[in-house]
Parts: structure tokens; sequence; C-alpha cells
């Protein structure tokens, strides 16, 4: 026996001496609880770190005190015609792929092409330059607004004026590939030596469902960042990461997926000074049916808007790590209206506004319906509201559906309510406007089923107004034509997006945008 | 008995069939649509109808069926929709940590098991009995998530000695085949104590003990030997279960084996990965139940000759 357990503790203290082995110099370990599924942007649109670290985009979205900024990364000038149709690009010179390639105005155009010949999803951004529809439909081999003039130079022609494009091409989606690289691969996207781009990392190993590393690119223009390789492990659990994190195993932890009991009493005590956070750029809302036949009278819409007390909701759920939202366009992202005036938490007015409506003792009910897969917090804010529901004579029942189920029947048949989040891609109020309430078949895909067509004809049109002073007064005009006068779009809150930063970590500044994704550009290793 | 084994084997193979058929029908009845799900929130419904048609999902079920077992036995179980690879080379990078956490895991409970369970008997009622026992009661009754949770704790945070996730040296398979084999283990325990116990008040072990046999030459020759036959049969079951994948324990130390596989399959509404993962926990189910099946009229003379 003494024997056995000799041995037992000699195993224990060579496992000992291989879990505590110095950690290589330059090595930055995170955690994600969903890895990636594809390294190819045209099949995806969760999956952007790899796109944003080992691509480059003409533009980048980066934060700053300001708020986020739309600036010149690959595209060196722009010149814009008065009309706002063309586009006059150069682009920098001397940049190269990491397989040392020279990245051209013609893999700019194969970018563009591609993402509308694959025509998956994340087709929107091209599909707005002049012979798009020709080239998706079959009837042209090539997206005849895009001319190339050389090696550096382009122009590119819309269809119509959109004063967002610019903060479009900083979207991950607009990574631009390597024509030569993604032509040759067999199945691109999925394997690492394919994904080749012209950014700060090359991505060296990608073994699914467990890990992948990216390792910095020498032939990257950029200053040498001090973060000179990355692990990605995908953990599902966050308490294992958290216990990974707490262990010196994992250098910076996004705190959303765990606990906020666990947040508020070990990271924001024992981390207090290593905790980083952003507003989340998007928003938790309360989307409504109008084809439901009480949601459809605006008395009701606007007595579920005053019977929520969201700063309850917020102190409560969020531990007040979250901020009211009164709009459509949240904080952070360019347009937003931080002066219009939201619901004020009444009661005893929504109650008299039921009674209005003729539904005075307790008719309304309906179903508030809930993606199995909802975050915890979503999960109790649902189980808040209809508690504020319920108090003001509304029945409102949860139903949670299986994920797929939900998005079907959110998408086919309707479901009549729903607490939603929006999470912007890129930092102009088109991507939260146009995607609810753009057309009749955005805002029926949605199930919110809004009717007034001329409010949706001015969205559409909304970006084609070049003048922005002009374009800022149609966004809000409109935001508070359908939030306040509709009612058709209960807002909520904005959560924060907080990350723990381990022992090695000197500073991190994380991505301005709704995704978790980041520049690992923007960590900075001790 | 090869009779036996062959009559067996063409019954586990109409069960496979009806298996993969049931399911296969069932996958695409229930509410839902795996193309919504593929392709997210920045899809629209002409995209969705036009992917439906592409992937073949608008088409007969029993069409899809047929072309489904056409493939499989090409060894072609179709492409993941959500990791975008063949479901077979998926289902090979995930089968090696799940086998190797199976075995270690396997082999605590066995080792352990069996061990408790001998000294529970043969010190029966003594407090050695008592602690034997409630150890296992404590694999039986504690949830495989709240076990891996304390050891990850304790032996990776706290003491800091083995890797808190991971699958990257056979260290990392220490705690996971802890959490996961001592259910087994417990088992086990609970049921050598009892077997061994009947075993030991049998005629023939008084005869063994009367002509002179040593204590231990009784319990491992003639005792054991005997209360071993359904303690052999339960572990190869439990093997089979543990091999066809461990969710939980796979998905809290972040092994990717064919369990965080299948969770991943269920959460993504991915269909072919699903019914690869599904179809390969049933083969394996089946095969282990035809393993302890055989094993027992192997190691039973009397099952052996047909009685």
């Amino acid at each position: 026996m003494k024997k056995l357990i000799s041995i037992l503790l000699v195993i224990m203290l060579l496992a000992a001496g291989a879990a505590a082995a110095e950690v290589e110099e330059g090595l930055l370990r995170i955690a994600v609880l969903y890895e990636i599924t594809t390294m190819d942007v045209t099949e995806t649109s969760d999956d952007y770190f790899v796109p944003m670290n080992v691509y480059e985009r003409l533009f980048e979205t980066r934060p700053s005190p300001a708020g986020a900024q739309v600036e010149k990364s690959l595209c060196t000038d722009v010149q814009i015609s008065e009309d706002g149709l063309t586009y006059d690009f150069t682009i920098a010179d001397g940049v190269v792929f990491s397989n040392g390639d020279p990245l051209t105005a013609s893999d700019v155009k194969f970018t563009f092409e591609r993402l509308l010949k694959v025509n998956k999803m994340n087709t929107d951004i091209p599909s707005e330059v002049a012979g798009s529809d020709e080239l998706t439909g079959g009837t042209a081999d090539s997206l005849s607004g895009f001319v190339v003039k050389d090696d550096t130079h382009f122009t590119v022609t819309l269809k119509a004026p959109n004063a967002g494009f610019l903060a479009e091409l900083s979207s991950p989606v607009m990574s631009i590939l390597d024509e030569k690289s993604v032509t040759a691969a067999a199945n691109f996207g999925s394997d690492p030596k394919d994904t080749i781009g012209s950014g700060p990392y090359v991505i060296k190993e990608w073994a699914a469902n467990d890990h992948y590393i990216l390792e910095y690119n020498p032939k990257w223009r950029g200053e040498k960042p001090t973060v000179t390789k990355v692990i990605v492990y995908a953990i599902k659990e966050a308490a294992t990461q958290s216990t990974k994190f707490q262990a010196g195993e994992l250098d910076l932890l996004d705190l959303q997926s765990l606990d906020t009991m666990v947040v508020e009493q070990t990271y924001k005590t024992q981390y207090a000074d290593r905790i980083v956070e952003v507003p989340q750029a998007g928003q938790i809302f309360l989307a409504m049916n109008e084809n439901n036949e009480f949601l459809k009278d605006i008395n009701v819409r606007k007595a579920i808007g005053m019977a929520i007390d969201v700063d309850g909701i917020i102190a409560g759920i969020y531990s007040g790590n979250a901020a009211r939202e009164n709009g459509i366009i949240p904080a952070g992202v360019w347009a937003h209206n931080d002066q219009l005036e939201g619901y004020s938490y009444d009661p005893e007015g929504a109650k008299q506004l039921l009674a209005q409506a003729g539904y005075a003792s307790g008719q309304v009910h309906f179903e508030l319906a809930m993606d199995s897969n909802a975050q915890t917090d979503i999960q109790t804010v649902y189980a808040a509201i209809q508690q504020m529901l319920q108090e003001v004579g509304i029945n409102a029942e949860i139903k949670s559906y299986e994920h797929s189920a939900y998005l079907e029947k959110r998408r086919t048949e309707g479901i009549d309510c729903a607490i939603a989040k929006w999470l912007m891609d890129y930092n102009d109020p088109a991507n939260i406007m146009y995607t609810f309430f753009g057309s009749a078949e955005n805002t029926k895909q949605r199930s919110l089923n809004y009717p007034d067509t001329e409010v949706m004809a001015r969205v559409a049109a909304a970006p084609a107004i070049v003048n922005d002073d002009a374009r800022l007064a149609e966004y809000q005009a409109l935001e508070k034509k359908i939030v306040r006068e509709d009612a058709a779009w209960i807002p909520l809150l904005e959560g924060r997006h907080l990350y723990c930063m381990g022992d090695r970590v000197q500073s991190f500044t994380p991505q301005w945008a709704g995704f978790t994704d980041f520049y690992v550009t923007d960590v900075v290793l001790k | 008995m090869l009779n036996t084994f062959v009559r067996r084997l063409g019954q586990a193979v109409i069960v496979l069939l009806a298996v993969a058929l049931l399911l296969f029908v069932m996958l695409r009845i229930i509410p839902g649509n795996p193309v919504t799900t593929m392709m997210g929130e920045h899809a629209d419904s002409a995209t969705i109808e036009r992917m439906t048609r592409e992937m073949g999902l608008d088409q007969p079920i029993l069409t899809q069926f047929f072309q489904y077992l056409l493939g499989a036995v090409r060894g072609d179980f179709g492409t993941s929709y959500s990791l975008k690879k063949p479901v077979a080379e998926l289902m090979g990078a995930a089968l090696g940590n799940t086998v190797k956490l199976a075995v270690f895991a396997s082999l605590f409970a066995w080792v352990t098991g069996i061990l408790c369970g001998v000294l529970a008997a043969v010190r029966k009622n003594s407090i050695p009995d008592r602690l034997f026992m409630g150890f296992s009661l404590l694999g039986v009754s504690m949830p495989v998530f709240v076990t891996a949770m304390v050891l990850q704790y304790v032996f990776g945070y706290l003491l800091r000695w083995l890797p808190i996730s991971g699958a990257e040296s056979w260290t990392s398979f220490i705690l996971p085949a802890i959490a996961l084999g001592w259910n087994s283990a417990g088992s086990i325990a609970r049921l050598v104590r009892s077997t061994l116990l009947g075993v030991l008040e049998e005629d023939y072990i008084d005869t063994a003990r009367a002509k002179g046999r040593t204590p231990l030459g009784v319990l491992t020759r003639h005792a054991l030997r005997n209360a071993m036959l359904p303690v052999i049969t339960m572990m190869a079951i439990q093997f089979s279960g543990l091999l066809s994948g461990a969710v939980i324990t796979e998905t809290v130390f972040s092994i990717n084996g064919i369990g965080q596989l299948t969770v991943r399959a269920i959460s993504g509404r991915d269909i072919p990965l699903m019914q690869g993962t599904v179809l390969f926990a049933v083969t394996i189910v089946i095969l282990g139940n035809l393993a302890a099946d055989s094993l027992y009229s192997v190691l039973d003379p009397r099952i052996r000759k047909g009685g």
C-alpha cells in the first residue's frame, strides 16, 4: 500500500511540474465558449476572430475617447463623388499577404465578387455595388460597378448613395482575401494553410472543437505586437474558464458568460483593478408582433412600455452593469440620440391606457416566446417582465422554444412577443434600423410586422442622404416616430461587456462592436 | 455458441437499421429548420429556401434516407452543417479522446470498485466496510458535474497538480477519469460486495476451506471467480456507455470527444452530425451488450451449453 501511495505521489509531482511549466514569452491564452466553425466570412456571421486578426480591411472601426471612429487601413485615400455614388480608392503600396504575394486592387475586387458568387450570407454590402444583381443572377461574370485601374487604384460605383458605406467596409465580413490562395483551395475556410491574409497574424493550427493557434506574421506592415502567439481554447463551460483563469492558465477572460453573482463577488472584488469594460454596442429590447390581436393596439404597446421597470432590471439583474436605452440606435453608435425621452415606469398609467383600449379587466394575453439558447440574464429578464406585466393586468405566458424552432417560427408563422438582442456589426445606424424596419420582408422576418410602409421607405432611403447632418436628423426623426409615436419597439438596455486581464497582461482595449471578438494587437503583454 | 453469436449479430444489425430510420425521420419532423439555424440572423427567406433546395432537404424523407444509407455504406456520413467538415472526419478526430477517457475511467472504476467491494465484503459490518460503502454511495449519488468541479478546484486550482481542462497530455485525463469513473466504481463496489457475500455463504466455499485452502486462496480462486460473473457484465455495459460519449465530463473538462460533439450537434440542429454521433452511440451500446452476452457465456459453462 505504501508503495502504491509513493508511486501516486511521484505521478502527481510530475504532473504538477508539467502544469506549472513556464509560460512561453509572447503567448496569449484565451478561451471561447463556442469555437470557430469556419475561417471563411462568406459562411458565418459569428466567427470573426480569425478574419479580424489574419486579414485586413480597407477601413477599421476603432475605439476612441470621442466614440468609435472609422479609420483608414488598407485604404490610404478615398474620393467620393458629389452624388455619393462613386468612390475612388487608393490602397497602400507594397502590402503583401503572409505568403509573400502582393495585395492588389484585383484581390479587393475578388473579395467583393466572391461574397456575391457564394451568395450565402453577408451579401448585403457588395450587393450595393452596381452590377451585383447581374453577377448574382448569373447574367454577368464580373461586378461591373467595380473597376480596377491598376494595382493600387480602383473605383466602386454604388446603385444608390450610401453615406455609411465606408463604415460598412470596416466590417470583418469585408476582409480582403488573397485571390490566388482562395481559388487554389479545395475547401477554403477549413484549412489553415489556405487562410492567407495580410493581417498581423497567421493561423498555424486548428483542431476542430478543441483549439486553434495564431502566430505573428513577420510580413505584416505594422509594428510588431507584444503578443506573438495566441492559443484560443474552446471551453464550453464558463465555470471551467473561470477556474483556469484564476489558476493562471488563461491570460484574458471574457466575463460575459459568467454568472452575475460570480462577477460581482469574485471578479469585482479580487480582480477589481484588472477589469476592463465597454458598452456592448447593441441593445436588448422588447419585440412585439403587430399582427397579434392585442399588440396591434398602440395603447396596449405603450402600456407595456410603461409597465416595465427598466431601471429595476438594470439594478436587480445586471447589478448596474448596463445602461438604459430609450431608442433603437444604441449608445456608442453614430446617430445615437441621448436626448430621446424614454418610457417612465408608471404601472397606474399603464392600467389607464389598457382601460382606454377596452382591456380594463385583464383580457390582454399573449405568448412571450423565448429562445432556449437565451443567456441566463435574458431568461431572468423574461421572468421579471412577465411579473411586471402581470401587475398591470397583462397575462404574458413565457414559452421556451428550442433554438432552431424559435428561429423558424419567428421567420414563418410569427411569434407574439419576445425579448430580443441586436449587436452592431458596424458603426452605422442602418445596421439596426434597416434590419428591423427597412422593408416589409425584414420586419416580417423578425415577427414585428410593422405596418407603416412610408416609414419603411424612409428607413431604406436614409443611407442615401449624403449630408451627415441631414442623415442624422432623419435617423433621429425615424427613431422617434417608431419608438415614441408608434410604440413599435420597446427599448430596454445596453449591457456592458466586461473582461478580466491576467497578471501577464499590461493593457487591453476591447473592440467597440457588439461581437465579442477583438484585435489581438490591442492586447499588450508585460 | 457460434450460432447464438451470429443470431445476436443479425438482431443487432436490424436494431441499428431501425434506429437509423427512426432517428432520420424524427430529426426531420421536429419543429425548426436546420438551414435557418445554420444561416443565423444574416440571411433572408429567399436565401434560406435556396439553400434548403441545394442541400436536398426539400426531397422526400425516404429518398434522403436511402441516399444517407448509400453514403454511410461507403463511409460517407455527410458533412456537418455547423463545422463544415465531413462527419466521419470529425468523429474520427474526437474518437481518440473518448476512447482514452473511457479506458482511463474504466480502469479507475474497475480497480477501485473491485478493491472496495472485496475489502468491504471480507470485513463485513466493520468500519472499513462502512467507509468503502460510503465512498461508493457518494460516487453513485453525486452528480458528475459536481465531482468534476470539485476535482478541478482542488487538484487544478488549489494544489496546481493537474490540468484543469483540455486533452493535451495523459495527465489531462486523470481528473475527468476520476469524475467519470467514480460513479461506475460505486456501482461495481456495491455489486461486488453483495454477490461476494452471497457466494461466501455457499457450501462449496466451506468445502474449499475444509480442504485447507488459505483464506486468500478461497477468496480469489473460488469466491471471487464466481462472484465476478454479473460484475463483468456490468463492466462491459458501463464501458460501452463510456465509449459512446461522456457528455457532461467532456463538456466540463473541455475534451474534444464524441460527447461534446453530440452536444454541439444538438444545439446547432446539425442533422448529419447528430445522426453520426447518435448512431455511433447506438452501435457501441449494441456491441457492448453483445460483448457482455458473449463474455457471460464464455465465463459461465451453463449458458455456453444452452442451460
